[in-house]
């Protein structure tokens, strides 16, 4: 377990929010800007994955390991989240024959 | 405290008698047989007259002034206290018999002129509402009780002249009477508010016990007098409030001489008799009631010279003697103004019935043009006729003569111009009376097909005991001129209390009298050689006529005045009120409160377009905004 | 507790009906709950100790299901309870829709009604007082005439809108209470507010009773309501809901805030006495006769709201009487315009005429009707309205004049629609009208002589009232040298 601590702290910190802040600036532009209802759930669990890697890395670096717990909570409630997400994606490409978010242009009712 | 007058308490059953017959034939309606229905509102009003004749001896035996009969408590609250009751003094009960006594033949005589109408019943139940609601009027204790009877005769003038309701126009007429009479009862229902804040009552014997504290021409008085004159001046038809009478000839005959000769109109005349110690507190009243008199009695009679139907000549006289009788009361000759009150009732009824009898002989024909020579198919009907005529013409010994002369004298005593011009008027009826004596009953039967005949006994009775009444009730007031002992007036005095004045001399009075008989005769005589003896008939309508005539045909244009200045512009207003004010300012201001809040509604919507990528644009904006906002701040 | 029994009776009976479905059974049913009430309301007059109820209800706001009475409510209660089994007869013997709702509803005001007259607390009395919208809604919306969607929307947003004004106000006097806050009328009429918070406080509290009543210049929602409600909607209406909105001035104004209400006084007055003549002169020229009433009520409610401004004793008085007389009047009308309605097809004046000919008796019931409603004397209309006039007077002449000029207008007015419909020939419009029916008897001969007994006989009715009278009309004395009215 120590040497997987240690060989993260090889690494500078800041690497590492650079990363997050880099992999979480992607997401959010792919969100924003992809219409591929697909891409952007895909871009969502880049988004999730950014948080996750700097909770383990900072749980690392304080020695706290519930920075860890909470990743994996992140995990299974995204991991629930995809399987909801991919359903509507489902019924929607089959009542629309289509995936471009810009058709579900009726949430305003 | 006076004592107690026995049997004088039997007073309630003198207003009780007319309501009973009312519920009866009102209640009734439809099982009574027409003739029944007559009879029973005649008896009721009968018996109120009986009853009416026994207070006047019981009060004259007591060697007491006036008794006071409290039926309950009416409002009393705080200060306030307000009974139901009935003052009997001199004044109310001579009232009362006129009331009784003239609307007795009245019904009696609508027994027979009414017959053929299918709505008899109905007449005869508001015919005694109207007696009942007289005898209120006159006999009220205090203001309030007064006001009943002053608003109930109003609306049975109302039912009554609208009585024919399936013409519109008669209809028009009735609103017309009690939308005028309405306008002088607010003037005088502000007089009783002022009287009860100055006086804090509003029971006559009490107000005039305090009166005598005011000081002569004191403000709240004159305020007082001239908001209760508003009310007389309505009641009885003064200008400027006078143009319903004539309109309200729309009603059967007998309704015209019983409400709108003989009693109703005469009230304001009472009311302000009754007011006769405030109205000599206000000496700027009185003045304003000289000019409303005389001008009204010139102005109605200058009217009637050109009127071509039967019942808006006597309407017009009536206006004018009214016009005397305000006369007598501006001079504070009070119990002139009630005595010609008094022979008013008997000769304006009865050439009122007179002319009912002529239009019922002639099957409804009111255009004096048309009638004439009716002298020998109806004698009773004409010389009863004449009797009045003689008698409203001022002829001696008949009663106008006492009434209208002692009016003059007083006149004269106030100012010559005014002597003369009240002389002037007299003249004037004089002639118009003639006129139309003389077209109607004088010359040959002008209309063809008619077949006049002498009408009922039912009808002729009282007619005869009219006429009666006005060739020798002149008699009750005899002057100390011809050695009377002017005896109407002291009765009257302990109830009214007329302003001193210097008497004339004899011999001033009696070459006053001589030079007005003169002048009588001429014009009686010049009005025989027009209309009889040249046997000119009045001009059709529409013919062209000098620009008096055609002042005075019209009315002076009075009624058209009314009509611009009031009628059009109130309905203009409403329409103004209800279309412009209601309809695109009050009632849009809220409707666009609503509308504002759906228009910023519907902009915001705006934001709402139901893009995902938008809403998640905005989400993250707005993190960003967020978090730059800590940051600054 | 017989208060409470008063509250409940409408509102346990009008349950009761829901389960049922024949409709005379219903209607029955609910006369007799209307008919108890009332009873039960006059025992209130003829017991000599005040009855009361009061539980603890919402314990940590410190807030109690209190109910009692004083003459004003007293006045109040009697006007809803003589009200309602009348209101509840103009529907019997007629064809009804899904009668168990509406009668069930009918009761449910009756009910929400006579709790804003009982409530003793400013809590309970917001309560009731919205209570009363939501059934009335429903009539209106149910059971109306042409327009209803709309009209019963604006009325329900406008009256709700004022009552949010009213509910803050509550707030806030609830805040100012010493110690444990309370929202007992006795400890709000304790406070001692300072004059310049009362000068604007007054218009929120105002602002609500102002649109129920309502007074000029907010009451545009009111003739179209009425032109569309059912009779017996607009019996409610007319008949006590306006009178509710006295009833809540006289309890939260003139105790609360006397200051604010001296400041005002003035401005309400002519805004009143405004709205006496502009309503009066466009019943004129409405060729509806129901919106000619309509604007008639507002006239007539509106000289109220003056004599309650002024605030002698008169008028006051005049006021409390008034408002019993009113009310029976205005069912009266609404009663037998219901009646033409019926009969004749239409309400369009200009269609009617000549049914006299056709109905005398109802032609005669019809001017009683019409007399009491311009105030003849020996009506019941001529002691309120002379009282308030003789009230109007004490302050000032010209208010007398310009509210007495109701008499004048009435009376041209409602001649003018009387004569249009009764009198004149025969008018396509009228067709085969009968008579009046027995169920026209048993309604309008009583109510009637309710208007003519309390004219020849008020005295009851101000013994009744004479406590309350005095104790408000102190109210404003002690004030007058305090704050300066609002210079005219």
């Amino acid at each position: 377990m120590n040497e997987i601590t240690s060989a993260i702290q090889l690494i500078p910190l800041q690497h590492y929010i650079i990363l997050s802040v880099t992999l979480f600036s992607i997401g959010m532009m792919g969100v924003l800007f992809r219409r591929n209802i697909i891409a952007i759930l895909m871009c969502l669990e880049l988004m999730f994955n950014s948080a996750n890697l700097l909770l383990a890395a900072f749980s690392a670096y304080h020695s706290d390991p519930s920075g860890q717990v909470f990743v994996f909570f992140i995990m299974i409630v995204a991991a629930a989240e995809v399987a909801v997400g991919l359903s509507i994606v489902v019924m929607m490409k089959r009542n629309v024959e289509s995936v471009d978010i810009n058709l579900l242009n009726r949430l305003k009712w | 405290m006076v004592n107690p007058i026995p049997y004088i308490d039997l007073a309630w059953l003198v207003p009780a008698f007319p309501l009973l017959g009312f519920l009866v034939t009102g209640l009734a309606n439809k099982s009574l047989k027409h003739k029944q229905a007559g009879i029973i509102a005649s008896a009721m009003v009968l018996l109120s007259f009986l009853v009416s004749l026994v207070l006047f001896f019981i009060l004259r035996s007591s060697g007491q002034n006036e008794a006071t009969i409290t039926l309950f408590n009416w409002i009393s609250i705080g200060g306030m206290n307000i009974p139901f009751a009935f003052l009997i003094d001199h004044l109310s009960l001579t009232m009362m018999l006129i009331v009784t006594g003239v609307g007795a033949l009245i019904h009696i005589y609508s027994i027979g002129y009414m017959h053929d109408d299918e709505r008899v019943n109905s007449f005869f139940a508001q015919m005694n509402l109207f007696t009942f609601s007289m005898l209120l009027l006159v006999m009220g204790a205090n203001y309030l009780v007064l006001f009943i009877g002053w608003e109930g005769v109003g609306l049975c003038s109302y039912l009554l002249i609208g009585f024919w309701f399936k013409n519109p126009a008669y209809n028009y007429a009735a609103r017309k009477a009690f939308v005028m009479n309405r306008i002088g009862d607010l003037g005088f229902i502000l007089g009783i508010i002022l009287l009860f804040i100055t006086f804090k009552t509003v029971t006559f014997s009490e107000i005039f016990s305090q009166a005598a504290a005011f000081p002569v021409g004191a403000p709240v008085i004159t305020l007082i007098t001239i908001l209760l004159l508003i009310g007389a001046v309505g009641k009885s038809a003064q200008i400027p409030l006078f143009t319903w009478l004539p309109d309200a000839m729309a009603g059967p005959t007998p309704v015209s001489a019983l409400i709108h000769a003989a009693t109703m109109v005469t009230a304001g005349i009472y009311m302000i008799a009754r007011s006769s110690i405030l109205y000599n507190l206000a000496p700027l009243t009185l003045n304003i009631i000289i000019v409303i008199g005389l001008a009204t009695a010139i102005i109605a009679a200058l009217i009637g010279l050109k009127q071509n139907d039967i019942k808006k000549v006597l309407a017009y006289s009536t206006v004018s003697q009214l016009g005397y009788m305000f006369l007598a009361l501006g001079l504070g000759a009070y119990s002139a103004g009630v005595f010609h009150v008094t022979t008013h009732a008997f000769f304006k009824a009865l050439l009122f019935l007179g002319a009912g009898s002529v239009i019922h002989a002639m099957g409804g024909e009111q255009d004096i043009r048309k009638m004439g020579g009716l002298r020998k198919k109806m004698p009773l009907t004409y010389f009863t006729f004449l009797a009045a005529t003689l008698a409203i013409s001022g002829i001696p010994p008949f009663s106008g003569f006492f009434s209208k002369d002692l009016i003059l004298s007083k006149a004269f005593e106030h100012s010559v111009i005014l002597y003369i011009l009240a002389l002037g008027g007299a003249l004037i009826t004089c002639f118009y009376m003639f006129r139309l004596l003389y077209l109607v009953f004088f010359g040959e039967q002008r209309l063809a097909g008619a077949h006049p005949h002498e009408s009922p006994k039912v009808m002729t009775i009282p007619l005869i005991i009219l006429a009666v009444l006005s060739v020798f009730g002149g008699f009750l007031n005899i002057p100390s001129l011809f050695n009377g002992d002017s005896k109407f007036s002291n009765y009257l005095h302990s109830a009214v209390v007329s302003k001193a004045s210097e008497e004339l001399s004899h011999s001033t009075e009696i070459g006053l009298i001589l030079g007005s008989l003169l002048l009588l005769g001429l014009v009686i005589f010049f009005a025989y050689r027009t209309f009889v003896s040249k046997s000119m008939i009045p001009a059709k309508d529409g013919e062209p006529m000098s620009f008096f005539s055609k002042l005075i045909y019209n009315k002076f244009y009075i009624d058209e005045m009314y009509t611009a200045v009031f009628e059009k512009p109130f309905g203009y207003l409403s329409d103004f009120f209800y279309n412009k004010v209601e309809n695109t300012v009050l009632d849009p201001v809220v409707d666009e409160i609503g509308f504002t809040t759906a228009r910023v509604g519907s902009l915001l919507r705006k934001l709402q377009q139901g893009n995902m990528s938008f809403y998640l644009f905005a989400m993250v904006a707005g993190i960003l905004l967020f978090i730059i906002f800590i940051l600054i701040v | 507790m017989i208060v409470l029994v008063i509250l409940l009776i409408p509102f346990i009976a009008g349950l009761l009906l829901l389960l049922n479905r024949n409709a005379a059974a219903v209607k029955l049913v609910a006369l007799a709950s209307a008919i108890v009430s009332l009873v039960a309301t006059l025992s209130l007059v003829f017991t000599a100790q005040l009855s009361s109820y009061s539980v603890i209800w919402i314990n940590f706001l410190e807030i109690k299901f209190a109910l009692g009475y004083d003459g004003t409510s007293l006045i109040m209660l009697i006007l809803t309870s003589l009200l309602f089994p009348f209101i509840i007869m103009a529907g019997m013997k007629r064809e009804q829709q899904n009668v168990s709702l509406l009668y069930a509803l009918i009761l449910f005001t009756q009910s929400a009604l006579t709790g804003v007259f009982l409530a003793q607390n400013a809590f309970l009395f917001y309560i009731f007082w919205e209570l009363t919208l939501i059934p009335l809604y429903f009539i209106l919306l149910l059971w109306g005439g042409e327009g209803r969607r709309n009209v019963t929307f604006k009325f329900f947003i406008y009256t709700l809108t004022g009552s949010l004004f009213l509910l803050f106000g509550i707030i806030y006097l609830y805040s100012l209470t010493p110690g444990v806050h309370t929202t007992d009328f006795s400890a709000f009429s304790n406070l001692n507010i300072p004059a310049n918070t009362q000068i604007w406080l007054f218009w929120v509290l105002f602002i609500a009773f102002a649109i129920k009543m309502p007074v000029f210049p907010f009451h545009t929602w009111q003739p179209s309501t009425y032109t569309m409600a059912p009779t017996q909607g607009v019996m409610i209406l007319a008949g006590v809901m306006t009178k509710m909105g006295i009833y809540g001035a006289l309890r939260f104004l003139f105790p609360v805030i006397p200051l604010g209400v001296h400041y005002w006084q003035n401005t309400i007055i002519i805004l009143s006495l405004i709205g006496v003549i502009y309503a009066s002169v466009i019943a004129f020229r409405q060729t509806n006769l129901k919106t000619l009433i309509a604007f008639s009520s507002m006239a007539h409610v509106s000289l109220m709201v003056a004599a309650m401004f002024v605030l002698n004793y008169y008028a006051v008085q005049g006021l409390l009487f008034q408002v019993l007389s009113h009310g029976v009047t205005i069912v009266a009308l609404f009663y037998i315009v219901m009646l033409i309605e019926e009969k004749a097809g239409t309400l369009e004046l200009p269609k009617l005429g000549g049914i006299k000919l056709l109905a005398p008796n109802m032609a005669i019931l019809f001017l009683l009707v019409v007399l009491g409603s311009i105030a003849l004397p020996l009506t019941a209309g001529f002691v309120g309205e002379f009282l308030i006039i003789t009230g109007l007077f004490q302050q000032s002449i010209w208010f007398a004049v310009f509210g007495g000029i109701t008499m004048v207008l009435g009376a041209i007015y409602m001649l003018y629609a009387y004569q249009r419909v009764m009198l004149g020939e025969k008018r396509p419009g009228s067709g085969n009208i009968t008579d009046l029916k027995r169920i026209d008897y048993i309604v309008l001969i009583p109510l009637i002589t309710i208007i003519l007994v309390l004219g020849i006989y008020p005295q009851p009715v101000f013994n009744l009232v004479e406590a309350s009278v005095t104790t408000m009309q102190n109210l404003l004395v002690p004030v007058a040298e305090v704050i300066p009215a609002l210079p005219l």
